[in-house]
């Protein structure tokens, strides 16, 4: 038996029969990993694995969207931002439908060959995530940017939204599977208070097939014996202090502040704005940009799926009206949002029964 | 003259130009020569396949091959899938206005290389001009005839057939989407574009030679779930024995893609009776193009779709999807 089949046996064991075991994971690429890899079929049908808030896509609030499209629209803006942005429906359109001066970028960094080639115009960094892109942003602001390069932050804190989760009967999380690129920021000991507080074991784990089971049975494992711990199965990438020179520059540039989660609404404490000294690079501020009424499509539950309280397969639209060519909800556009995961991989299909 | 004007497809005297002093100089068949409304051809066979396709791939010029290239290959190679010898092709130019001579002699050149590669004779043509904006570039339309030497029908496959690829799968989707501008990765990635001539007839003798697919559009899977659709049957396919190059692996994970639905454009997907499959294999592997030829999965009638079996032994369904994920990919 090799050592995954080893690992699934063991899962097997541990899950209690005739209950309801949820774990859940908070990143795409954990979903993601489940999915292509069917770990789902590999595993007792009582064992609900949970996509969870884990696509920053997904969660960017509409208004910033919308704003974003507003300042293509300006004659003297480039605005630059990851990928998947430009796709995101609102109530709008999109960037690339609707938007008209715009850039997509794999790395901040290439925000300053852009701002530098066009000094006549102001460019406006859309910059969202999670810690995980937080981090190269505050670098680029570290590294001294052009007087033409604004930021327009969208980012949000993993560890508040999972808070909110826990507190949420409704949904009824068994355990947490950590996400591991973010750890890798703040570090395993972030994720104390849900084994301390909230007595919920959460495993910080990596993204292939084996890491991620290990992961899983950890949490079983833990449950098993009544304990609660924070664990680490990915601690060849994750230290318990995590990264301390990207927190360092996080906190210098960015401030914890009350945020808007799509289709979730406001979270006290749960995103970071630049900090008042960096006012002068901060599109908010410079461009006075105005908070813009949140529209939910009809029939779209994408928040329900961000929160764990439904799966993509219940809903209306999926696979249907919506699809990765035509997304009617935030979760069907990037490669790290269930509904696409979902719709690609037929996670929803996966039991032959 | 450097750029392609309304008038090159008027029918006229810049028309004439073009096609004696441009057209002429890379495809001179004889059949072509009299440019005649028509063209005489002789078939040797009884039975004659026929085939035809359009090209509008995104962008014109990619890494591996070229809109000339890749029309000549995609009709060989439908050609040679449905176990025929490709001839005779046509070819049919729809160019938009302003653009370049130079590219237009390049896809030419590209074309007859490639045609007297795989022993087809181009044997009649046209060309329209349409306005600026009007089309993107040029596209192309072919016919392809073929002299039939083994007919292949789907419904001979049966339970227990083996599935067989002949080589690494989602380079040419890759190559492409990495060659639009929006994308800056620098790679090795090639499309694997090619006619498979050589690589195909070989098998037209072998006994339980079933069928055969060039796995473009929607890739391995989608080829696979429209067999288990109209067959009614099942397919089990091995997640670990599909060949797929390292840095298309990584690159399909980082864009979202599996490289099972991306595009191929020299490669062919064979299903065949067990008792042929270890020749089919031995042949296809003394053939360069042939070299990472892999059984990647059987035909079975204990269950309907296509299931992939994971690398972890997970399972998960390769449905059709209903949308195209890279659109223009030839």
């Amino acid at each position: 038996m090799n050592k995954i089949q080893e690992i699934i046996k063991n899962i097997h064991l541990l899950v209690p029969e005739g209950k309801r075991v949820k774990i859940m994971n908070v990143c795409g690429s954990h979903e993601h990993t489940i999915a292509y890899a069917g770990i789902r079929s590999l595993i007792p049908e009582n064992l609900e694995l949970i996509p969870g808030p884990g696509c920053p896509v997904c969660i960017c609030p509409e208004s910033d969207i919308v704003n974003a499209i507003i300042l293509s629209k300006k004659e003297d803006v480039i605005l630059v931002t990851y990928g998947d942005m430009l796709r995101v429906p609102t109530q709008n359109g999109s960037i690339r439908t609707e938007g008209k001066n715009y850039r997509m970028v794999t790395s901040p960094f290439e925000c300053l060959d852009i701002a530098r080639a066009h000094p006549e115009k102001k460019i406006v960094f859309f910059s969202i995530g999670f810690e995980t892109t937080t981090a190269p942003t505050a670098a680029l602001l570290e590294m001294g940017v052009p007087d033409n390069l604004f930021i327009l932050s969208s980012h949000r804190l993993t560890p508040t939204i999972m808070e909110v989760l826990v507190k949420d009967t409704e949904v009824g999380i068994d355990g947490f599977i950590a996400p591991g690129h973010v750890s890798a920021i703040v570090g395993s000991n972030a994720w104390n208070v849900f084994s301390e507080k909230y007595g919920i074991p959460t495993v910080v784990a990596g993204f292939e097939p084996e890491n991620l089971l290990l992961g899983i049975l950890e949490v079983l494992r833990q449950l098993m014996y009544k304990e609660a711990r924070t664990s680490n199965v990915y601690k060849s990438v994750v230290k318990p202090q995590g990264n301390k020179q990207a927190q360092k520059i996080i906190e210098k540039y960015f401030k914890v502040a009350h945020a808007n989660w799509r289709g979730i609404g406001y979270i006290p404490y749960s995103g970071l704005e630049l900090r008042d000294e960096y006012s002068v690079r901060d599109a908010k501020k410079v461009f006075m940009l105005r908070e813009v009424k949140e529209k939910n499509t009809a029939g779209c539950i994408c928040a329900q799926i961000i929160l764990g309280k439904s799966y993509p397969s219940d809903c209306t639209l999926f696979r249907k009206a919506c699809n990765p060519k035509n997304p009617r909800g935030p979760c069907m556009v990037s490669f790290e949002g269930a509904c696409n995961i979902w719709y690609k991989t037929n996670a929803a299909f996966t039991s032959f029964s | 003259m450097s750029k392609i004007e309304i008038g090159h497809g008027s029918g006229g005297s810049l028309t004439k130009d073009l096609i004696e002093n441009i057209f002429l100089k890379y495809l001179n068949s004889e059949e072509l020569k009299p440019l005649d409304d028509a063209s005489y051809i002789n078939l040797k066979r009884e039975k004659t396949a026929i085939t035809t396709d359009s090209y509008v791939v995104r962008p014109l010029f990619f890494p591996g091959g070229n809109i000339g290239k890749l029309s000549v290959c995609g009709t060989v190679n439908d050609l040679l899938v449905s176990g025929s010898v490709p001839e005779y092709l046509s070819l049919g130019f729809i160019i938009e206005e302003g653009f370049p001579l130079d590219s237009l002699e390049t896809i030419l050149k590209s074309i007859n290389d490639t045609a007297e590669n795989a022993g087809v004779r181009v044997v009649t043509g046209d060309t329209k001009v349409v306005e600026k904006n009007k089309c993107d570039g040029i596209y192309i339309n072919t016919t392809g005839l073929g002299e039939l030497v083994i007919p292949l029908f789907l419904m001979d496959v049966s339970d227990g057939d083996i599935v067989i690829i002949t080589g690494t799968v989602g380079d040419h989707g890759t190559a492409v989407a990495l060659a639009r501008d929006e994308l800056h990765i620098d790679t090795l990635v090639k499309s694997d574009c090619a006619s498979l001539h050589e690589l195909l007839i070989p098998l037209f003798d072998i006994e339980g030679l079933k069928w055969m697919r060039d796995p473009t559009r929607g890739g391995v899977a989608t080829a696979l779930a429209e067999l288990s659709e109209k067959t009614g049957l099942g397919v089990e396919v091995f997640e670990e024995k599909v060949p797929v190059r390292e840095d298309v692996r990584f690159i399909s994970d980082m864009l979202g893609y599996d490289p099972l639905y991306i595009a191929n454009e020299g490669k062919a997907l064979i299903i065949t009776s067990p008792e042929a499959a270890d020749r089919i294999i031995d042949n296809l592997k003394k053939h360069p193009l042939g070299r990472d030829a892999s059984v990647i999965g059987r035909v079975t009638s204990n269950f309907n779709r296509v299931r992939l079996k994971t690398r972890i032994g997970g399972e998960r369904v390769l449905d059709l999807l209903e949308e195209e994920l890279l659109p223009r990919i030839c």
